[in-house]
């Protein structure tokens, strides 16, 4: 029996569903012939209430989409959140900052229903999720392995350490040693350091480590020439929900 | 390396038994086989490192063996011998790298002095075979000497590198935004010779950060091959501190249990070294006594100005330098300069060990409890840094990559660090290196003290690179050494307790064994009877443990828990917890899993001889020990009073009942069991084990305690078993780690010094006073 | 005639969400509604106090299809404020890396979202079996879009080495040599796919309705991201004029807001860009129209996607072009150092889906303090709701499901690209 795989989103730009095709034919088929894709609405008009493993993309930014995750929950046996802002919030949260909502409401009056909006969280602050598929965007990669886990019932092998492991590996100079600076010590690997390699900084978009070392990270920063406030900054980008923004 | 034992493959036996005698006359230990088929049984059970083969031969035919010897031990040197010569076969044999080809009859003076040649180029110089070397004698113009001295022109080392380019991958040290690394170099042009130190060390060369193991194929086909790449390469610009981590890397890969990947990279790479004259400001390698290197390289260069000088260090680089260069002896000037140049580069080192490194192990083992691990290591951000840049580190990690379509797969293997967080966490969760503090100071005791102890060779080679890379400035042990330098009162260190295994180059290929019956024996434990598929035996010793594999799955540790003296079966007992156990878990009668090993020391049987024995169990310790038990009551004679406690946290969780049962009714046996807490029919003693120990009779002097456990039983069991006066030599315990490879390599099982799948699992507990990780 | 009720919760096969709303009791119309009900995201206030580095980033992730559109317009609105011109090469690798992305949203809207209406299935799934060639060749035209785009900026999808002032990693001409291979192999491809529109079109609906159609325009080259903003009724207007052109308001039922200028709406997209500057197509693209029968000017929205085929295959021609360029130049790294001031810019692309604002303003340290975007889907709300209301009263006999099956081919037609536009909210602070 395939299980029965829907995709659903939520707050988003919805760059990661778009991620999950880019395969090549022949792993279209080997994923047609391993699951049942029963419900993606960017592309397909089928839908179905019947599902085995549901994948949230997007954040909660509103009261109707909490309702909509819980029933999707109850549904589901496995849940993924997938993509950033499912599994850590995402640049959404940046709005999180924005001081006066309440004033807008206020000053809005009728038209507050624009503003039908609330702090923008990830999917595991309103359900228990099983699993996360991390990155803005993810690795297409990284979803099929924890497609091929849940179909081999392991765990996926997902790394727990720094992504300065896989920069180092891919042979990159330092970026500190450059020039910049970067989230990479704290930031969880996966993504083989992409960004690196394309010349630029790690900006944090997989989340953090199980444990990271921040306060080490923000010393870091500051002894390479960023303020406190310029480093709280850095880390809002993705981080904001975790709360190291701070 | 392997002695220098012979093997001759000839079906005449007048020709075997002749070159026999005068081999052995000359000293050489010497094997024989009649046929193809009885070489290789012969070569997969002992080492050879010359083979003389004939080509002619019934069944597998010269050519065949020659394959197949190539691909499964590839540093066996092989030796034609035929009546028959004709220009296809040589041809063919040249290409399957035979060393050279004798034509019958054969004088005996002239195979001895082939093959004492062949082996004096061996030690620890591995030579490659190329199309080109075989047969090809160096000009008779001069003839170069190992570890000589001459000189080159830096056109003449051009052109040595351009011509190198044409037959294989060159790879050297160039520059990248700045900095320098080593990678493919397309022109000599590119070359940074004077460079001060690369991000990357060149061992990722020989270990790569990620390679494939192994392929497989599950269901209706399924299959499991080992992989190796054996594409030839020259590495240009390698530094004396990196020259010696190889050397490190081969004791630790080729020594004991030889690893297949390793050595044919080893084999088919050409080291053209240099020395460091402008070394990095974090660099401290004379301290380390690695600034200079005589050994570990095919040639060696010094920046003289106008010209090179060159050291030869084995004889396929005395070839290259032959065949490309006009090398010429140096004046004493030359020689002069050079003296000069080294001197002088000694001069620029800005950092040094206040200590001779020779004292490190003592003082490092005086000061595990020193604050300042804890102190320095608060800023470590376990980012890896360190373990990726550094040329000494080898630990690994290895993981099942299915394909899609689930039919099938790669084992990978890839880089993994003791500083990284999840390096020493097991299944259910515990790990056993959880904090900063203690991870650090593991790293630096491997650097000071472990790796010598073990290999005889220094851990860190000081090249600084750690030292750059730490963004908390941390990293460099140089400063860890130099921190705790004060330290006196130095206790022995701990003896080196390698064992000599065979050597196997199907080191990580599980062998299939067939899931014979399973039976449940609680909620969550299972016994499987496994028996091997090719007939065999596994041979394990009581104590032992196998890596099970579930193909895609991953692979696993499981303790074996029935005796060699039982069935031509295996018994393995197993806790469902993590992702391979819960797919043996929903494995079937007939079913195929992959086996490795056994591995591991095992009860130490001889000591146990004639004693009298007492056996503590602790829930599913009783799994390991059974195995033991099952072996000491079928030679029951062999040994004095048993006694067997056993304890489980509930009636549910009793494991295999039966067999207590069994174990209670006989005579010969004192059996004792109790639960932690009872249930509504639970008749027998209430209390943890240790309630049990008091009341057992024994003499402390004739008496062996054999304590398996969850971790935490062993310190209360030690304590009582103490109160009963019994000697630290006398108490046997068997502890569990993260284990995966099972053979003393990806380094994920240490406990301090000792590798547990090597030296353990089975200690006594006057070995483990001196491991503070351990209990 | 019977009572009509339709109502379309979330339509398929588009990005972002929307709703179509149809009543009708006796053959009169009751309610006929296009809804944008889609989160507002609040993009100013992620924008607002961050580094310029940053900024095209955090732009990036306001559209996962279009995220080489709004990093390209986020990085021209900064260069603008800091009055900073790239170089020419950096030129032709923006170019060249825009094709990417059109290439692969026409080609993904065409054949994965609008063709299997077309095809008469619910998604491109079904067509593994019964159309694998088409689905294959499909696959590959979006992988080489996707490496073309990684070759250059490391990543398709929110891409990364494209920042203020140039690229941060050049790259490997070899690269590129390769990739030009597989473009000429693409453009047999999108020769498959114009012979396959080809039998689609006697499918495709018979509507037509006048209207203005804006595009960039410049007249180097069929505008991308250059030029000034163009209209068929109203010439050309510089760019800092673009407010005086899209006049934003609010609707009750949408958190989008619409635009009109000299009607009551006006379309964008690849139509608009077809009926403004079809004569600077490339021979290739040209060809391709006239087989596909798209002549200008072009009134059948439902032509939206026959456009984006013939965008396709300018795409691919302009990008071996590009390339050609680039092996004969070689590629040479810059020191691309960026001054900063105070300012205000406007940077302005055509995206996929149509024309692309973003209006930004720094301060001297490099700190964004304003910013204003205006999405294509945006401008395209209006002329959705515009069409249906051409469109419904001359099919309202026809049964109900063919109804709102032709209304949801006519929303997919827009390719619309929903959750962007309802991203911007211009708040001001008391």
């Amino acid at each position: 029996m395939k299980p029965k795989v829907a995709f659903f989103d939520f707050t988003g730009c919805e760059g990661c569903q778009l991620d999950a095709l880019h395969l090549d034919a022949g792993e279209v088929i080997d994923l047609l012939n391993a699951v049942d894709i029963v419900n993606f609405r960017e592309v397909m008009t089928e839908r179905s209430d019947d599902y085995d493993i549901a994948f949230i993309e997007g954040s909660i930014t509103r009261e109707s989409e909490i309702t909509r995750l819980k029933k999707i929950r109850d549904q589901a046996k496995i849940v993924v959140a997938f993509g950033a802002c499912a599994c850590i919030g995402g640049v959404n949260c940046l709005k999180n900052h924005l001081p006066m909502e309440e004033a807008l409401k206020i000053v809005y009056g009728e038209d507050a229903r624009y503003y039908d909006t609330i702090p923008a969280r990830p999917a595991d602050a309103v359900v228990k999720v099983d699993y996360c598929v991390r990155g803005c965007p993810p690795v297409t990669s990284e979803l099929l392995k924890v497609i091929k886990a849940l179909l081999l019932g392991k765990k996926p092998d997902i790394p727990n350490h720094p992504v300065c492991v896989e920069c180092k590996m891919a042979g990159n100079v330092c970026v500190f040693e450059r020039g910049m600076t970067c989230l990479g010590p704290v930031t969880r690997a996966g993504c083989d350091a992409v960004c690196i390699n394309s010349g630029r900084h790690c900006w944090g978009c997989r989340g953090l480590v199980d444990d990271p070392n921040v306060d080490s990270e923000k010393e870091v920063l500051q002894k390479y020439g960023l303020t406190v406030e310029q480093v709280v900054e850095k880390f809002k980008i993705f981080n904001t929900y975790a709360e190291v923004a701070k | 390396m392997p002695e220098n034992r012979v093997l001759i493959v000839d079906d005449e036996a007048i020709v075997r038994e002749s070159i026999r005698d005068w081999l052995e006359d000359a000293g050489y230990p010497v094997a024989t086989a009649e046929s193809g088929e009885e070489a290789l049984d012969l070569i997969g059970r002992q080492d050879f490192s010359v083979m003389v083969l004939d080509i002619r031969l019934p069944g597998k035919t010269g050519i065949m063996v020659l394959k197949e010897v190539k691909s499964q031990r590839p540093w066996i040197k092989s030796i034609i011998i035929t009546a028959y010569p004709s220009e296809e076969t040589t041809m063919e044999a040249k290409q399957l790298g035979a060393i050279d080809y004798l034509i019958k009859p054969i004088a005996p003076d002239d195979l001895e002095k082939l093959i004492r040649e062949t082996l004096d180029s061996l030690g620890r110089e591995p030579t490659v075979t190329t199309e080109a070397e075989i047969g090809v004698r160096p000009p008779a113009v001069k003839a170069v000497e190992v570890r000589k001295s001459l000189v080159i022109s830096k056109n003449d080392l051009k052109s040595m590198v351009e011509s190198l380019a044409k037959e294989m991958e060159v790879v050297g040290v160039k520059s990248r935004q700045g900095k320098y690394v080593y990678d493919r170099i397309s022109s000599f042009s590119e070359l940074c010779l004077d460079h001060d130190v690369t991000i990357m060390s060149p061992t990722k060369y020989f270990l790569p950060a990620k390679e494939t193991l192994l392929k497989f194929k599950v269901g209706d086909e399924s299959g499991v091959k080992p992989v190796t790449e054996a594409s030839g390469r020259a590495i240009v610009g390698m530094h004396p501190y990196d020259i010696k981590a190889i050397e490190l890397l081969d004791e630790a890969f080729i020594t004991a249990n030889p690893d297949p990947n390793y050595i044919a990279r080893r084999q088919n790479t050409i080291i053209i070294g240099v020395d460091c004259l402008n070394p990095s400001p974090k660099s401290f390698a004379p301290s380390m006594g690695t600034h200079q290197a005589e050994t570990g390289f095919d040639l060696l260069l010094t920046d003289i100005g106008a010209d090179y000088m060159v050291t030869v260090g084995s004889e396929r680089g005395a070839s290259l330098l032959a065949g490309h260069t006009q090398a010429r002896e140096p004046s004493g000037d030359e020689v002069a300069r050079q003296k000069a140049v080294r001197d002088r580069a000694l001069t620029m080192y800005q950092i040094s060990l206040s200590v001779p490194r020779e004292r490190l192990p003592k003082l490092l083992e005086d000061s595990y409890d020193d604050p300042y691990w804890e102190t320095r290591s608060a800023t470590c951000l376990s980012c890896g840094s360190c373990v990726m840049v550094c040329p000494t580190c080898f630990c690994f990690d290895v993981q099942d990559d299915m394909a899609l379509n689930l039919k099938e797969g790669e084992r990978l293997r890839r880089w993994d660090g003791c500083m990284l967080v999840d390096f020493a966490r097991v299944a259910t969760g515990e790990n056993f290196r959880h904090d900063k503090a203690s991870r650090f100071r593991h790293r630096i005791y491997r650097k000071g003290k472990y790796v010598i102890e073990r290999y005889g060779r220094v851990g860190c080679v000081g090249c600084g690179r750690c030292a750059t890379a730490c963004l908390a400035e941390i990293a460099s042990p140089a400063e860890a050494f130099n921190a705790i330098a004060e330290s006196v009162g130095i206790k022995e260190a701990a003896a080196r307790l390698i064992r000599e295994v065979t050597p196997d180059s199907e080191l990580y290929t599980p062998r299939p064994a067939e899931l014979v019956q399973v039976n449940q024996l609680t909620q969550t434990e299972k016994v499987f009877e496994f028996k091997l598929k090719d007939g065999k035996k596994l041979g394990q010793r009581p104590g032992q443990f196998v890596e099970v594999s579930i193909m895609g799955v991953g692979e696993a540790p499981i303790s074996i828990c029935s005796s060699p003296t039982r069935n031509g079966t295996f018994h393995l007992a197993v806790r469902r917890v993590g992702d391979v156990t819960a797919a043996l878990h929903n494995l079937e009668q007939g079913a195929t899993i992959g086996i490795r090993g056994p591995f591991g020391n095992g009860f130490p049987l001889d000591t146990l001889q004639g004693k009298d024995i007492l056996f503590v169990a602790g829930g599913i310790g009783l799994f390991p020990l059974r195995s033991l038990i099952q072996y000491v009551l079928d030679n029951r004679s062999s040994f004095g009073k048993v006694n067997l406690l056993f304890g489980a946290r509930s009636p549910a969780e009793r494991v295999f009942v039966d067999e207590l049962a069994l174990w209670n009714q006989r005579p010969d046996l004192e059996f004792q069991e109790t639960v932690d807490r009872g249930d509504e029919t639970w008749q027998g003693n209430v209390g943890v084990i240790t309630t049990l120990i008091p009341k057992v009779d024994l003499d402390p002097r004739k008496t062996m305690a054999v304590v398996v456990g969850p971790p935490i039983m062993y310190r209360f069991v030690i304590v009582e078993l103490k109160k009963k006066e019994l000697s630290d030599e006398n108490i046997i315990m068997s502890l569990e780690r993260r284990m995966k490879c099972g053979v003393g390599k990806c380094g994920h099982c240490q406990i301090n010094g000792v590798y547990v799948c090597q030296e353990g699992p089975v200690f006594t507990l006057a070995q483990l006073r001196n491991l503070r990780e351990a209990i | 005639m019977t009572d009509i009720n339709i109502n379309v919760h979330q339509v398929t096969r588009v990005e972002g969400h929307g709703n179509i709303v149809v009543s009708a009791k006796d053959g009169k119309i009751e309610e006929l509604r296009w809804e944008v009900p889609e989160s507002p995201r609040f993009f100013e206030a992620m924008l607002r106090g961050r580094h310029y580095d940053d900024v095209p980033f955090i732009a990036s992730r306001i559209c996962g299809i279009c995220s080489i559109a709004h990093t390209t317009a986020s990085i021209k609105a900064t260069e603008a404020a800091f009055g900073f011109q790239p170089s020419e090469q950096t030129l032709l690798l923006r170019k060249l890396l825009y094709n990417a992305e059109t290439l692969e949203s026409h080609v993904l809207h065409a054949l994965f979202l609008a063709a299997p209406d077309f095809l008469g299935v619910g998604s491109v799934f079904p067509l593994v079996e019964t159309h694998k060639d088409v689905v294959v060749m499909a696959l590959r035209l979006k992988m080489l879009a996707y490496n073309l785009a990684e070759a250059l900026a490391g990543r398709k999808t929110h891409p990364i080495s494209c920042k203020v002032g140039g690229f941060a990693k050049l790259p490997e001409l070899s690269e590129l040599e390769a990739l030009r291979g597989r473009l000429e192999n693409a453009l047999v491809d999108l020769d498959t796919t114009v012979e396959l529109f080809k039998t689609l079109s006697p499918s495709i609906p018979d509507f037509t309705r006048e209207t203005e159609y804006i595009a960039l325009t410049d007249p180097k080259e069929y505008a991308f991201i250059s030029g000034q903003i163009g209209s068929t009724d109203a010439g050309v207007a510089p760019l800092d004029k673009y407010l005086d052109v899209t006049n934003e308001f609010c609707v009750p039922h949408s958190t989008a807001k619409y635009t009109k200028n000299k009607r009551d709406s006006y379309m964008v997209g690849a139509l608009s860009r077809f009926n403004n500057n079809h004569e600077q197509l490339l021979p290739r693209a040209k060809k391709a129209a006239q087989e596909l029968g798209l002549s200008a000017p072009s009134h059948n929205p439902f032509m939206i996607t026959v456009a984006q085929v013939v965008e396709s295959v300018h795409a691919a021609e302009d990008s071996i072009n590009i390339i050609d360029k680039i092996l004969a130049r070689g590629l040479e790294e810059e020191d691309n150092q960026v001054k900063v001031r105070a300012g205000r810019g406007i940077g302005a692309v055509e995206a996929p889906r149509g024309i692309l604002f973003h209006d930004y303003t720094y301060d001297d340290k490099g700190i964004l303090t304003k910013a204003n975007c205006i999405i294509p889907t945006n401008q395209n709300h209006n002329s959705i709701q515009k069409d249906m209301d051409a469109l419904v009263p001359l099919i309202l006999s026809r049964p109900q499901d063919e109804i709102r099956l032709t209304l949801e081919m006519l929303v997919r037609a827009y390719d619309p690209c929903i959750s962007c536009s309802a991203h911007f909210l211009t708040v001001s602070f008391k």
